[in-house]
């Protein structure tokens, strides 16, 4: 066998000679420890007065330990565990802890707690966790108190040498396990971890709606795998009746498929938490009809159509397409890189694939445009001050040399990266900072909350920020996306150079030049047409209704050349899909105010978009009715574009669990995809049918 | 002999425990090596070896297995060298801006780096049970003595070790 063979070598090789110089140092040493243990050892052994030394604190705890009342506190113990583990698995079945918590403290500040029992029963576990940690406090303490007493050198009774060293080395090893564990904050989580995530997942799926997601920017923070996603339950059916209005900002990040994609093509169910649809269907590129100047930046086009997978809904599908600015013409840009370089981005899918991704960006920007990159790891520093791309080669080496090293301090970084882009700030351009990390950019003292502010503050500067996401196993998603949301940017996730191509070259323009900001869309169905409706996706995406025409309430942006797609199911009024019963008091007062103008009876629902020019305050609306003349009658007769659209819909909702589309098969899903897959010039939409096909696999396991 | 020093230097005699010691130093030189591949490290561990003993020779029972002794003690040594080193080296980066370049390998012996490579990534255990049994050409039931398990546990490390080793050497010979 080769492998014995080889490890026959081993002992064939011949250790190298020490040096006379190292032997000499080390013998010395030796005779100075033999002299000074010998010093020790002419100290009188024993003690003459004829008890056991032992200090003062053995002399409290030995009574104390003594066996009688130890048995009645691992007693205790023993009760207290289960008990503790019990409710734990109580909780969390039950729903989101997390509500619960704030719900008590609710109820616990109004001085009520007395009158509700039931809100008290959640506290019993605190008070057994503390029970519990007390006891293992006193255990530790317990422990380290004996410690010394057994390993003082001069104590002079260790007759069992052998076993006290075999002792420490199998401790050692022991202890090793752990220390790896935690210094190793980078490494993915251990596998067993995965198993649990497993389970939680439907758990979470099946959790009821802790707040109406009208609230907007709910958070619910599951933390598997230490992976973070801002994601809130999906969208209620809304009866028109009571909710004619459905107002909601526009999305154009890309980073919940790009991460899909990487958890399917990994052998694994994605997160139901890291899916949200609009992400998916606005990943890929439409050919939506466009607006013909600039003037208006952008037009929306709507289609009803049946719904694939309920025979007795449809679908609204309002598909919005931005103003393309030809290249010609394209602003100059302000690029500042701030480049995570800390110890976690040292994987091949994390800082080398920045690297090139952000070299494909270099090469493609115009030789005015400025760029400097800043990085952050221990302490922020500018690697590049403002350097016109005209000095290419500059650049690259500068992107050729970041190493990974020290831990990250997201704040300082993104102060230095805004203080840059200020300073070669372009009037009429684009300003940008372009955020590069794998999630944890916050060690340090200030919160998320606090990295918000900054940016929130930083963009009435005028400068834009872009949040791209790296590698797997800590990506912070829901700090990404607050930031994008906050800093008037959006957020991709690059797992593979493909993606960088897309997001950062064929989609350079609508990731670099905004068009419009603060883009909200208002939808108001019509009672007389319309019973029902549920917006699919754009949960972390809600706005109040009044909200829509207030100027100061910040929403999403769209490049140059961006497309948007929104689409509800919507019931129309009689179908057998109705949930919601009719109102018995509220139809007869509608009714006259309705009959007023017979011209809109037709309509089903109109569309109301806002959004600012870029650099201006005042907001802009466009308007477009939806009626009969929108309608195509099968699913087939519908665009393209839209039939696609449509099966990612499908699936994204399939993937995060939506009960809607339990009974849809993602064959049909695959069907339906291939059916509308057209030219597919760039391959994403084949790759889309490729992970339907996984997902397929994968979930009949 | 080596019994006769023994039982000198734990009465407190000096002379006898630095021949004890100068006796030894290039059995522990060797094995510290063997562990570490630097021979650097090796200094260092062996002079760490040297101060543990002249710290508990007096404590020392059972002189015929003083070998074992020193193996034991070696063993731990280098595997808190190796620790310490670790953290020198996490300890660097955290502060450094730049990181470190690895420095290059001192072994300079005719095995090929490969092995080492491979036989040092394996777990602790697995390691010490390959050197003590390959390396160092011990028997299983030595190898038990001075890692403190039975000899089964040792005769399985090896086993394990093998199956690793196989999987990783065999990959890059095809």
């Amino acid at each position: 066998m080769t492998v014995d063979k080889e490890l026959e070598k081993l002992s064939h090789s011949t250790p190298p000679a020490a040096t006379p110089e190292a032997r000499a140092r080390a013998l010395a040493a030796a005779m100075q420890a033999f002299d000074t243990a010998g010093n020790n050892a002419l100290a009188p052994q024993g003690n003459a007065k004829g008890w056991r030394q032992s200090s003062i604190i053995n002399w409290i705890w030995s009574p104390a330990m003594n066996k009688k009342f130890l048995a009645g506190s691992a007693l205790a113990t023993l009760l207290v565990i289960p008990a503790a583990g019990y409710l734990t698995i109580e909780l969390t079945r039950n729903g989101s802890p997390i509500v619960d918590q704030t719900e008590i403290a609710g109820n616990l500040s109004r001085g009520e707690a007395s009158k509700q029992p039931v809100a008290v029963a959640p506290q019993a576990p605190a008070e057994n966790g503390t029970l519990a940690e007390q006891s293992v406090v006193d255990a530790q303490a317990l422990q380290d108190k004996e410690t010394p007493a057994v390993a003082k050198p001069g104590a002079a009774r260790i007759s069992e040498f052998d076993a006290n060293d075999i002792a420490t080395l199998t401790n050692k090893s022991e202890g090793s396990a752990t220390a790896l564990g935690a210094a190793k904050r980078s490494a993915p989580a251990a596998p067993g971890i995965a198993p649990q995530q497993q389970l939680a997942e439907p758990m979470a799926a099946i959790a009821p709606s802790p707040a109406p997601p009208a609230e907007g920017r709910v958070q619910i923070q599951l933390d598997p795998n230490r992976e973070r996603f801002a994601n809130a339950a999906a969208n209620p059916i809304k009866s028109v009746a009571t909710d004619p209005v459905s107002t909601f900002s526009a999305d154009v990040d890309s980073a919940s498929y790009a991460f899909v994609r990487r958890s399917l093509t990994g052998g694994a169910m994605p997160d139901p938490q890291s899916v949200r649809v609009e992400e998916m269907i606005n990943y890929f590129p439409y050919d939506w009809p466009g607006p013909e100047n600039a003037a208006q930046p952008f037009k929306a086009t709507v289609t009803v159509m049946p719904t694939p997978w309920n025979h007795d809904t449809e679908l609204m599908h309002v598909a919005i397409k931005g103003y393309d600015i030809a290249p010609a013409t394209t602003p100059h840009a302000n690029l500042v890189f701030l480049i995570d370089v800390s110890g976690s981005m040292d994987e091949p899918d994390k800082l080398p694939l920045l690297k090139s991704a952000f070299r494909l960006l270099v090469n493609r920007l115009k030789a005015d445009d400025t760029v400097s990159i800043v990085t952050y790891a221990g302490n922020a520093g500018t690697v590049l001050s403002p350097t016109r791309v005209a000095e290419k080669s500059k650049i690259l080496s500068a992107i050729d040399k970041l190493e990974p090293g020290g831990s990250t301090g997201g704040a300082e970084g993104i102060e230095a990266a805004y203080d840059l882009a200020k300073q070669a700030f372009v009037k009429d351009g684009v300003n940008r900072v372009m955020l590069a990390t794998d999630g944890d950019f916050n060690v340090g003292p200030s919160s998320d909350e606090d990295l918000k502010r900054i940016i929130e503050e930083r963009r009435r500067d005028g400068i834009f920020l872009t949040v791209l996401g790296f590698g797997r196993g800590n990506l912070n998603d829901s700090l990404m996306q607050t930031l994008a949301q906050n800093g008037n940017g959006s957020a991709a996730y690059i797992d593979t150079l493909a993606e960088a191509q897309k997001t950062l070259v064929e989609e350079a323009g609508s990731t670099l030049f905004p068009i419009a900001s603060d883009v909200k869309f208002q939808v108001e169905f019509n009672p007389e047409r319309i019973a029902e409706y549920r917006l699919i996706g754009y949960e972390t995406r809600a706005l109040k209704r009044e909200d829509f025409n207030n100027d100061r309430v910040d929403a999403g942006d769209i490049g140059s050349g961006h497309s948007v797609t929104a689409i509800y199911e919507i019931t129309p009024k009689g179908s057998p899909a109705v949930m919601n019963d009719d109102l018995r008091y509220g139809a007869a007062n509608n009714a006259p105010a309705e009959n007023a103008d017979t011209a809109r009876q037709g309509e089903f629902a109109f569309v109301k978009m806002r959004y600012k020019r870029p650099g201006e305050d005042k907001s802009a609306l466009i308007t477009t009715p939806v009626n009969d003349s929108n309608a195509v009658a099968a699913v087939d007769a519908a665009p393209q574009d839209v039939r696609f659209s449509v099966a990612v819909a499908a699936f994204g909702q399939k993937l995060s669990r939506i009960a809607a589309v339990d009974s849809y098969s993602y064959q049909a899903i695959a069907d339906l995809a291939a059916a509308s897959r057209g030219a597919d010039t760039f391959g994403y939409r084949s790759d889309f049918l490729s992970l339907v096909r996984l997902a397929d696999g994968l979930s009949q396991r | 002999m080596d019994a006769e020093l023994i039982e000198r230097a734990q009465g407190g005699d000096r002379e006898a425990f630095g021949q004890l010691v100068s006796r030894h130093y290039d059995f522990v030189h060797a094995t510290a090596w063997r562990w570490s591949g630097s021979s650097t490290d090796a200094d260092d561990i062996a002079q760490e070896v040297c101060v543990k003993l002249g710290a508990a020779i007096r404590s020392f029972r059972g002189a015929s297995r003083f070998r074992t002794w020193l193996y034991t003690l070696t063993l731990n040594a280098a595997r808190d060298h190796r620790r310490k080193l670790a953290r020198e080296a996490q300890t660097f980066r955290a502060y450094a801006a730049e990181p470190p370049q690895d420095a290059p390998g001192e072994n300079d012996d005719e095995i090929s780096s490969e092995l080492w490579a491979a036989v040092r990534a394996l777990p602790e255990r697995q390691c010490d049970a390959v050197l003590l049994v390959y390396g160092e050409g011990l028997s299983h039931s030595a190898a038990a003595d001075i890692m403190g398990c039975s000899e089964a546990t040792v005769s399985w490390q090896v086993h394990e070790a093998r199956k690793r080793l196989k999987a990783v050497l065999g990959k890059e010979e095809v």
